[in-house]
């Protein structure tokens, strides 16, 4: 099931030119694999930061041969650098939620779909007062109470998101719960399981699938919003969000690359995210697949 | 209108060709179709799914998609040519001159808009000079024309208060609003039952005498046809077959297609001693199974007072509930090995007492006995243990498959589970495909790759391969076209009578119900109003109803 609309999905790009978005995004993904090879220096070794050349502005050559083409923070760290590290970080929290939320939004959904009655009544309860909260007030809770941590801050975007699938799947796995396919298969007493996952899942999942890419785009804002307001990764190991926020002191002193050049950065990777996720989207919606 | 000569046909379509611009290549829709049309003429296009009568109608109708293209041919209308692409022109004859009334009534009606109003709207759409007062006037006496009664409330009613029939009745007024000349009917009365399908032709068989319009009457099935057209038209694969005066063409056709096409339908036998003669034939034919018990012995299953109703809550604020009642005290009987069969209209509860036989709902009280094991149907099907005693054949085979999973996914899981058999899956399934003549190369496919009757097919195979004793058929054949209709119920007689499965057939069509059924239960609004074999039912029954469903029945085709 998944393979066919895989080869659905490959089969719409392998004609098209491969699009500027798509591009950026296999780039970033690339850069943030390689940080560790063309990285000029580890930001998280302190072996490798000179303290003393803090806040050097773009281009400046440094003492021990490093060229600071970004500049450096406030700690001495280089720019590029920090950029190419937090990549790996923001791009990990994010993909990692949004697949573990997915797994369990989508779960939930056809659950509640399937069961109806109790069942539907509380976990759709749970999806509407998940909803109606804002979700950086959610998150803002999940860490406050979890305590800080990669680990916990993956949690915090699972809870944000996971009600998002199950809203939706809920409504397309209703419809499909009425077609005879799905009564055949109580007649045979198949077990619950194989029902979920063989029989109401594949045929509601196509419009969860788009859901996906939209999602992860919000999960590395998310994290960013987080690591901005110092609830998320650890100081030590700098996001691209908790690297704006580094620099967010120092703007009024006129050193605008410490937050300028990850805040690109970042605005590049939603951006491409989330162009990417409308191709998906568009090449998954049957009214636009003529010719 | 003005009058013409009789001789100078009203709409004249010559050679005309249609091709299909689809990714996958060209697809010639309509291949070199010829017709013409006279002033109060009906004229009948029949063929089967695919045959392209459709698209004729819409090409005449100027309601082809822009992947239509018109290779060759013309169409002309009045004396002037039809331009497809001319939409100024068609401005001027679309819902004017020429209209068109479509299957389906409900998605043909704005549902936000009352009826009457939005009979005006068009009225006033098709005429400049008229002041609404007129428009309101001329709206009511078309409803009243159409035979809606009770206008002074009904007018300002909206289409879920109506009846199918009585919304496609409103569809026909606003279709005759602009005072056309010709009327495109794309299956107008598929949609509804028998005896209200009976009243719409007659109507529109009257509009055509009263106010000399010509219609073009779309249809797949040869009873409509046989009722009211002047002259046919048989379509196959975009090319017309045969075409003539409808007596002439339905007493002696001249194609092998066209033969067989009538040959198909479902005929109804209301009396006559040889006929008698035949049934008893076929009652008498030994069963080929080596059951214990000889086939109508005793009964395999016994519901008894079976309720059901369904609750609304109309008011969510309010929670005050409003119950229908779907099935009143219903008691039905399964003859072991026989075809049982239940005949009703839309909304009788045949349905439903299938779905609550094979445990798939629940009933509000009574009780099913089957093989002296009693179920309670009030307790889900899972925990009376009833769920899984029947398999069901459904009406869509399109949507009975699971799209998702290859043929002999589907299959395969049935023998796993159902017959509970974990050896050899494959060769019991390919073993079954042979005897219902599938070829095993389907096995790999997927649903949406094979046509309606070969879907039907793995439908009963699915059904058949969990080994049941009982198998429900809701209305298996009402989405196949007659030839494939004729198969698959051919298939299920054999079946039956070769493995000894018992089963009820639901369906609305008494032809079908006779031909397979050794005795029948006719439902009207959840209750069983009549009951009794084949033969009580179709030659002494005295009950209103029974006779009024048998006399609906096309003339042609009753005997």
């Amino acid at each position: 099931m998944k393979a066919n609309t895989l080869r659905a999905l490959w089969k719409r790009h392998r004609g098209m030119s491969i699009s500027l978005p798509g591009f950026l995004l296999a780039a970033y993904v690339l850069l943030a694999l390689a940080a560790p090879l063309i990285a000029p220096q580890n930001p998280y070794d302190p072996l490798q930061i000179y303290g003393w050349e803090a806040s050097s502005p773009p281009g400046t050559m440094g003492g021990p041969g490093y060229f600071y083409l970004l500049g450096t923070d406030g700690l001495g760290r280089d720019i590029l650098s920090t950029i190419l590290y937090g990549l790996r970080i923001s791009l990990v929290v994010s993909i990692t939620s949004t697949v573990v939320a997915a797994l369990i939004g989508l779960t939930a959904g056809v659950s509640a779909a399937y069961f109806g009655r109790w069942v539907d009544v509380v976990i759709m309860r749970i999806v509407d007062l998940q909803l109606s909260l804002p979700t950086i007030l959610v998150a803002l809770i999940a860490i406050v109470t979890l305590g800080p941590g990669i680990d916990r801050i993956i949690l915090a975007i699972i809870i944000v998101q996971w009600a998002t699938y199950a809203r939706v799947i809920r409504g397309v796995a209703l419809s499909e719960t009425g077609k005879p396919y799905l009564d055949a298969a109580r007649l045979l007493r198949l077990p619950t399981r194989r029902v979920l996952f063989r029989h109401l899942l594949p045929n509601s999942i196509a419009p969860a699938i788009t859901l996906i890419p939209i999602e992860l785009g919000h999960a590395v804002a998310l994290e960013a919003t987080l690591s901005f307001l110092g609830l998320g990764v650890p100081v030590d190991k700098p996001s691209l969000g908790s690297t704006v926020a580094n620099g967010f002191q120092y703007l009024m002193t006129g050193q605008y690359w410490i937050s300028l050049f990850p805040g690109l950065a970042l605005f590049g990777l939603i951006a491409s995210i989330n162009f990417v996720g409308e191709g998906v989207r568009r090449s998954l919606d049957p009214r636009s697949r003529s010719v | 209108m003005t009058l013409h000569s009789t001789q100078e046909p009203l709409l004249v379509v010559s050679n005309l060709t249609l091709t299909y611009r689809a990714t996958a290549g060209l697809t010639t829709i309509l291949r070199d179709v010829s017709l013409s049309l006279q002033r109060g003429e009906i004229l009948g296009v029949i063929g089967e799914s695919g045959a392209g009568k459709s698209s004729l109608g819409n090409a005449i109708l100027g309601l082809l998609s822009p992947d239509f293209e018109r290779t060759t041919g013309t169409i002309l209308f009045d004396g002037k040519p039809l331009d497809g692409n001319n939409e100024r022109q068609w401005d001027t004859i679309r819902g004017r001159r020429i209209s068109a009334i479509f299957q389906d009534h409900t998605a043909s009606l704005d549902p936000l808009m009352a009826i009457g109003p939005q009979l005006e709207e068009t009225i006033l759409a098709t005429k400049d000079t008229m002041s609404r007062r007129q428009a309101r006037d001329e709206a009511i006496q078309l409803l009243t024309r159409v035979g809606i009664p009770d206008l002074d409330q009904r007018y300002h009613h909206y289409p879920h208060q109506f009846s199918g029939g009585q919304r496609q009745r409103a569809v026909i007024a606003i279709a005759l609003a602009g005072r056309p000349d010709i009327i495109i009917a794309d299956e107008p009365t598929s949609a509804l039952d028998a005896t209200v399908q009976k009243q719409i032709l007659y109507l529109l068989r009257e509009l055509v005498e009263e106010t000399n319009v010509s219609i073009i009457l779309v249809t797949h099935d040869m009873g409509v046809v046989s009722e009211i057209t002047d002259s046919v038209i048989v379509m196959r694969h975009g090319e017309i077959v045969e075409q003539g005066p409808t007596s002439s063409l339905l007493d002696a056709p001249q194609r092998t297609y066209t033969r067989s096409l009538l040959a198909a339908v479902p005929r109804l036998r209301v009396s006559g001693a040889g006929e008698r003669k035949e049934r008893t034939e076929h009652l008498n034919d030994p069963p080929l199974y080596s059951g214990s018990a000889e086939p109508g012995a005793s009964p395999i299953l016994v519901a008894q007072g079976i309720t059901k109703c369904f609750s609304g809550r109309r008011f969510a604020l309010l929670r005050k509930r409003t119950q229908t009642a779907a099935l009143q005290d219903v008691c039905v009987q399964l003859d072991r090995g026989l075809i049982t069969g239940i005949v009703g209209e839309s909304g009788s509860g045949k349905s439903t007492i299938g779905r609550i036989i094979a445990g798939l709902e629940t009933a509000g009280g009574g009780k099913i006995e089957i093989d002296d094991t009693c179920f309670d149907p009030s307790r889900s099907g899972s925990r009376s243990g009833l769920l899984g005693k029947v398999q069901m054949i459904f009406q869509d085979p399109a949507m009975s498959l699971n799209p998702r999973m290859s043929i002999s996914e589907s299959l395969r899981e049935s023998v796993r589970f159902g017959a509970a058999m974990a050896k050899d899956e494959l060769s019991i399934v390919g073993t079954m495909m042979d005897r219902l003549g599938l070829a095993r190369s389907l096995l790999p496919r997927y649903p949406h790759q094979l046509s309606g009757g070969q879907k039907q097919r793995i439908c009963i195979a699915r059904a058949l391969l969990a080994g049941p004793s009982i198998i429900v058929a809701d209305e298996p054949t009402s989405a196949l076209d007659v030839s494939v209709q004729a198969e698959i119920v051919q298939l299920l007689k054999e079946t039956v009578r070769e493995r000894g499965i018992s089963m009820l057939f639901i369906s609305h069509d008494l032809a079908l119900v006779q031909e397979l059924c050794s005795s029948i239960y006719i439902f009207k609004d959840g209750r069983v109003e009549d009951a009794g074999s084949s033969e009580f039912i179709f030659t002494h029954s005295q009950n209103p109803y029974t006779r009024s469903l048998i006399d609906a029945r096309p003339r042609r085709f009753t005997h």
